[in-house]
């Protein structure tokens, strides 16, 4: 049980600094950058209790805005992913979501059917992002500008945490 | 009671999530200037709008007296409108410096030490800061802030409003202050010892600052206390003087209290007064 907290802590860390230092300044036509931390949230163990990993992704939230200097915005769009995290991997997996037992990612990833790990991902994705831009723009007056940047951004964010996933399983392997 | 304790230990995930979220939130709306001016402005437009409609029933009940009021203001008018025509002369296209737009308050409060009214009428109006504002008896205040139709008022019942004003008999000028205390009464300070000031005298705009034009009615000298004779009369009787104890009175002035005109009480129809000369006027004075 230790490692996995260590293991969280060292992907807290690593995706903190990842997103502050390199990913908020990519800027992809004009100013779409890539939320690569959310793989933080995607692949958070699922044995460890949900209030433990929502009060995790709230203080992972706050690092993250220190970094992008807007207090609150991310930690909102993180904590409704991680709360609605839960609901997704029921729907998606269905037989598959077993929460006492002992699945890391590796376990869903080889088990589970290509389209069933697309739908895991864009949900949480779009989730994350639409909560983040709606919060951002703060009112329905740009309503289409919010779901223009937020599908252009999730494509951006997706490309990015697919292949940071597959990374992260052959370095774990 | 058992049954709340369980639903909340059965949902404690959601719980812990809505409390989480409500802490960001609450984090987003104080830390991004952005976000809290839109809060602001979006519970401004909504308690703006029950004032406003709620303003519209008070009404009736005040008509009586407006009516009067009106009437009263119209003669007065008339009488002003007699002496222009006599002199027609003056071309009334260069003369004119000052534009008048009415409006009505439609809320007012007079129980804290900075007093602000809310009148109705805004940016789409014309009105912008700093412009002052009358009603038919004397001045009323200065607007401080406008949004798209509403504005608010710095009543002169504030103790950050300082208004220039003057002693119509002798001229003297002073500033007029509230002591936070009474709501009839203001206080006129900067006036030099050797004036000869008596109950009694009307005080008017000074019309220094193109806020109000120059004599406009404020209120009517209630009461001079010199420092010196002040402080004879403390030797000599201490309960008489008793409410100005404490004030602090500096030298060489003379510390005037001034009975207002208008009553801040019961303000409906108000006059918004529009400066034509006001930008030219302050690149001038820079």
């Amino acid at each position: 049980m230790a490692s996995v907290y260590f293991l969280v802590l060292k992907r807290f860390i690593i995706f903190i600094l990842l997103q502050g230092l390199i990913f908020n300044n990519f800027d992809f036509f004009g100013s779409f950058d890539p939320y690569i931390a959310l793989v933080f949230i995607l692949t958070f163990p699922i044995k460890i209790n949900k209030i433990t990993f929502l009060i995790a992704s709230f203080c992972f939230g706050i690092c993250l805005d220190l970094f992008s200097n807007s207090l609150g915005l991310n930690t909102a769009a993180c904590l409704t992913a991680a709360f609605s995290r839960s609901y997704i991997l029921s729907f998606v997996f269905g037989s598959f979501f077993d929460p006492l037992g002992l699945k890391l990612i590796k376990n869903y990833i080889s088990d589970s059917s290509f389209s069933q790990k697309f739908l895991y991902l864009v949900s949480i994705i779009l989730i994350h992002h639409f909560v983040l831009f709606s919060l951002e723009a703060f009112s329905f007056e740009f309503f289409s500008l919010i779901i223009y940047k937020t599908f252009l951004t999730s494509l951006l964010t997706l490309t990015f945490c697919t292949t940071t996933i597959y990374i992260m399983i052959k370095n774990e392997k | 009671m058992q049954q709340i304790i369980d639903f909340i230990i059965r949902k404690k995930d959601v719980v812990v999530y809505l409390i989480l979220l409500l802490f960001s939130l609450l984090l987003i709306i104080n830390s991004n200037y952005f976000h809290k001016s839109k809060i602001l402005l979006f519970s401004n437009s909504i308690t703006n709008y029950t004032f406003d409609k709620f303003s519209f029933f008070n009404e009736y009940f005040e008509l009586k007296k407006i009516n009067s009021s009106l009437i009263d203001e119209n003669l007065f008018l008339k009488s002003r409108l007699e002496k222009v025509s006599n002199n027609n002369n003056i071309d009334s296209l260069k003369n004119v410096i000052f534009k008048y737009k009415n409006a009505k308050v439609i809320s007012n409060n007079l129980s804290s030490f900075k007093n602000h009214l809310i009148i109705n009428k805004g940016a789409d109006d014309g009105l912008k800061n700093e412009m002052g504002i009358i009603n038919s008896t004397g001045i009323v205040g200065i607007i401080n802030r406008t949004s798209k139709n509403y504005s608010s008022v710095m009543s002169i019942l504030n103790i950050e409003t300082k208004i220039n004003a003057k002693v119509k008999r002798t001229s003297h000028f002073g500033t007029l202050e509230w002591d936070g205390l009474s709501n009839s009464y203001l206080l006129l300070n900067d006036i030099p010892e050797t004036a000869d000031i008596k109950v009694g005298d009307s005080i008017i705009t000074g019309g220094m600052s193109l806020i109000f034009p120059e004599g406009i009615n404020v209120g009517v000298v209630s009461e001079v206390i010199n420092k010196k004779k002040h402080n004879d009369s403390l030797s000599r009787l201490n309960t008489n003087n008793s409410k100005y104890l404490d004030t602090e009175f500096r030298e060489n002035y003379l510390n005037i209290e001034v009975k207002l005109h208008t009553n801040m009480n019961n303000l409906n129809n108000v006059y918004v007064i529009e400066s034509l000369n006001r930008e030219e006027f302050k690149n001038i004075s820079k």
